[in-house]
Parts: C-alpha cells; structure tokens; sequence
C-alpha cells in the first residue's frame, strides 16, 4: 500500500483494499481460459503473418463513410428543395403580378356615370307574352305597367324597375315619359 | 514483444505464463464476473496477435502495456454491455475462494464482507475503479498508472483520491466502515 494511502485514508477502507487485494492475488486463471490461449497460439503458429497478409485494419472507417454519404445526400437534398422551392416562389410572385391588377378602377370612378336621365315608359303584355310600350293614351288593354329607364350620357342605360301602374296616379305622366334629371 | 511482433505465436504463450494472471486480478477487479473477466484477458492476447503492436520500451513496462490493451477492451465491454444489460445481471461477487486458515464462522463474515466490498468496488465508476485497482490493489507506481491510463500523473493523483472518497462514502453506507472517525475525508471528496 501507499504512504499515502495509510495516512491519508480511512484505516477501515484500507484494511478491506488489503483483504481485497490478497484474496484477489489467489485468483488463478481456470484451465478453460488456458486452453483457449493454447488454442489460439495453436491458430498463431498455423496462421503465420506471411499468410496474413497485411494487418486488416478494423472497420471502424465505415460509420463515419455511412454517416458522411448520408450527410451529403441531405445536403444534396436539400439544395434541390431549395431551388424548387425558389423557383415556385417565383412563379407565384409571377402570378400575383398578374392577377393583382385591379379589373375596375378602385379611385372615385363608380359603376354609372352621374349624369344620366330617367324615363318612365308605359307598357302592356303583347299576345307574345312580352312587354311593349305602348300610347299612355290609348285604353288600357290588359295590365299596364311602368317601366323605369335610365339612360346615361354615355349611351348605356338600364331598367332600374318595373312596377304595375295605378290608374289613379295616370295624370303625374300626361304624355308617357317623364324626364328626371338625376 | 519484440517476439511478438515479428510473428512468433509463442511469445504470446510466454507473456501469457507471465503476466496472465496479474491481468486476471486486474480484469477481475474491473468486472463483474469471472467469467467476463477471463473473456477480456482471452480479448486481450487476440489482440496482441491480430493487431499492430505499439510497444516501446521507452514509455512503460510491457505489463503496462498489455494493462493498458485490457483496460481498452474493459472500457468497451461495459460500453456495450450498458446499452442492454441490467446492473445486477450477470453479478458475481465471490470470484475469490479465499483460503485463510481461520474457523467456519470467521470465513463466512470474512467471505460476506468481501463480497460487500467487492460490490462497492464494481458500483464506483469506470475511471474511479481503474484507478483503485492499479493503485491500491496492483501497487503500481503513479507514472506507470499515468502510462497506462494515458493521462497526467495529477491526473492519476485526484482521480485517485476522489475514488478513495466515493469508495468510502460507498463503504459506509453499506454500514462496513464507520465515517463518523474520520469525516473531513468525505467532505474533501464530495467537493
């Protein structure tokens, strides 16, 4: 044992490191374990190093391949992602460029014109089943009926309503159109 | 060595009949089991056969260095064997028949007090253990531990007394040793 050891530790603990130390100096190798020996310096002398060849050397370089062929393939992998991924950003910055432009204008434009004129026109069912407009003066043949118009200044117009017309109220249109300027 | 490494199969018989049963105390303090223990020196000359032999006599004792090739193949043992073996598994800690010449009574305390010790021993950590068994068991100098553990010979010095430290702390929690004589040992250790 060590000077150190005896001074410096626990006197128990170093009388167990001692009791353990001789009952460890009786352990004698077991006859299987010298027979393996046997064997494999019987193996030796078989296998001289002329018929060895050289030394291989542990494959402990294979991992490390595995794992930098891997590596390099996630690299590969995802230099390809990518670029594919560049390459649709692209397309839809593209694509929005496109689309983004406004179909209507968004300034103060509204969808009619401000100057337009509204025309209240008289009309009747025709045999066809169609409405036609007919002389606010002639008698009523079958339901008569109001037919709002407005014509704008430039050259469209639409039906703004259609409405069943109240024989009472006739005289507001004497001539069957009513200008109104809107 | 030089024997050895020139391709001379009997030289490893040779260094079997010497030093093979100095590396078994040392495999059988580092292992659990004496089975294992026998399996590591058998690894061990394989590898002085089928492997590039780096001895040079400059650097350390050729006991040295076939310590240092068993303590690689120690450390790599208990790297696989921590990936899928239990700690209990496979325990053996009566490898020793001991032979004193004391009454039935005495070997039966001194065989479990044995037994104990060699359990705390195997429950200390790889580095710690190795340290003890070269040091304390084997009696080897600091620079030669130092030569086979390839480290410092401070290195050897604090690794070694905090194995001391722990071995004790381990030794009286399993009520074989008494702290209470000496407690300023303990405190040095845990810091």
């Amino acid at each position: 044992m060590n000077e150190e050891l005896a001074g410096n530790r626990h006197s128990h603990t170093a009388l167990l490191l001692r009791q353990y130390a001789r009952d460890l100096a009786q352990i004698a190798p077991s006859s299987d374990l010298d027979a393996r020996i046997d064997a494999l310096v019987a193996a030796g002398r078989q296998n001289s190093p002329a018929s060895h060849g050289p030394v291989r050397r542990p494959r402990r370089l294979l991992p490390f391949a595995a794992a930098a062929g891997i590596a390099a393939l996630a690299i590969i992998f995802g230099i390809l992602i990518g670029m594919r991924l560049e390459q649709s950003r692209e397309l839809a910055a593209a694509n929005s460029g496109q689309t983004h432009e406004p179909a209507w204008p968004t300034a103060d434009l509204t969808m009619w014109p401000s100057d337009s004129v509204s025309f209240k026109i008289p009309a009747e069912y025709s045999a066809q089943g169609t409405l036609v407009a007919v002389d606010p003066n002639t008698r009523n043949t079958s339901t008569r009926y109001w037919i709002d118009v407005v014509v704008s200044n430039d050259g469209t117009f639409r039906i703004q309503k259609i409405v069943p017309a109240d024989p009472k109220q006739k005289q507001g249109a004497p001539d069957g159109i009513a200008p109104h300027i809107q | 060595m030089a024997r050895l490494a020139a391709g001379d199969a009997h030289a490893v018989h040779e260094l079997y009949q010497r030093h093979g049963r100095a590396l078994l105390r040392f495999s059988s303090a580092m292992c659990r089991s004496r089975q294992a223990a026998e399996d590591m020196v058998h690894d061990t000359f394989v590898a002085l056969m089928r492997e590039r032999i780096s001895f040079d006599p400059a650097q350390g004792s050729v006991y040295g260095y076939l310590c240092g090739v068993l303590r690689h193949r120690v450390s790599r043992h208990f790297r696989q064997q921590r990936r899928w073996v239990a700690l209990d598994a496979d325990d053996d800690t009566s490898p020793v028949h001991a032979a004193d010449s004391s009454g039935p009574a005495d070997e039966i305390s001194r065989s479990e007090i044995t037994a104990a010790f060699r359990r705390a021993m195997l429950e200390l950590p790889l580095q710690h253990r190795e340290v003890i068994a070269l040091c304390d068991l084997e009696e080897l100098p600091y620079v030669t531990v130092a030569g086979i553990l390839d480290c410092p010979v401070g290195t050897v010095r604090s690794r070694l007394h905090r194995a001391r430290a722990l071995l004790t702390i381990r030794l009286a929690s399993l009520e074989l040793i008494d702290l209470q004589v000496e407690p300023s040992m303990v405190q040095r250790g845990l810091t």
